[in-house]
């Protein structure tokens, strides 16, 4: 019989609620990094644990620092 | 009068008296349309995240401005005209504040109100104790 394969669920948490950040700055660039991969896409709430409102946040800050040539729109 | 961010991303192959004087222009313009800068944000060069038109550094300015909505429509044509300018972005950050300063303010409530809260009950409390 294959062993079973046990997998230790890590609890996902919102950094945006957890530390009572309301505004997303795109000028904010390592914040922004951490949601988005070496491909530059961006990281999906399922992935990331963010909460629907801040994910919306999220996106249109990564958005407007691609925009200001801030973040790729395409990673390496 | 709302709050705007003004992004600005500059060329950095420019001498920089060029770009001073092109600041220079920009900030009369706004002293004209009637705004006040509130604050400014120079990264300078920094360099770009991917290559805009075969060049990989950039001038990094951020302002904070407050004036009348009436300012951007010129402002946004002067720089669009302009070949200093690489890419620029124009916020207003009052609509972007908006719920952040709400929510401030809700936690302030809640805040003065539990402490509203705990002193009736303190004295309440005292009250109970002067009785006996």
């Amino acid at each position: 019989m294959p062993k079973k394969k046990f997998y230790v669920k890590r609890k996902k948490v919102c950094k945006f609620t957890a530390e009572g950040i309301e505004y997303i700055d795109y000028k904010d660039v390592d914040l922004l990094r951490q949601y988005t991969p070496v491909s530059g896409k961006i990281l999906p709430r399922r992935v990331s644990g963010t909460n629907p409102i801040y994910q919306r946040k999220l996106t249109r800050a990564i958005k407007r620092a691609r925009h200001m040539a801030l973040l790729p729109y395409v990673g390496d | 009068m709302p709050l705007y961010e003004l992004g600005l991303l500059l060329n950095a192959d420019l001498e920089s008296e060029d770009r001073e004087a092109f600041l220079g222009e920009i900030r009369q313009l706004l002293a004209a349309e009637g705004a006040t800068i509130t604050k400014e944000d120079v990264w300078g060069r920094r360099n770009l995240a991917y290559q805009i038109d075969h060049k990989r550094e950039g001038y990094y300015v951020f302002w904070q401005m407050e004036g009348p909505g009436t300012l951007i429509k010129p402002l946004e044509y002067r720089l669009r005209l302009s070949d200093q300018v690489v890419r620029y972005l124009n916020l207003n950050l009052d609509r972007e504040l908006q719920r952040s300063r709400k929510m401030e303010q809700r936690r302030r409530q809640a805040k003065a109100r539990k402490a509203e809260a705990a002193a009736k009950l303190a004295g309440a409390g005292a009250e109970a104790a002067r009785e006996v």
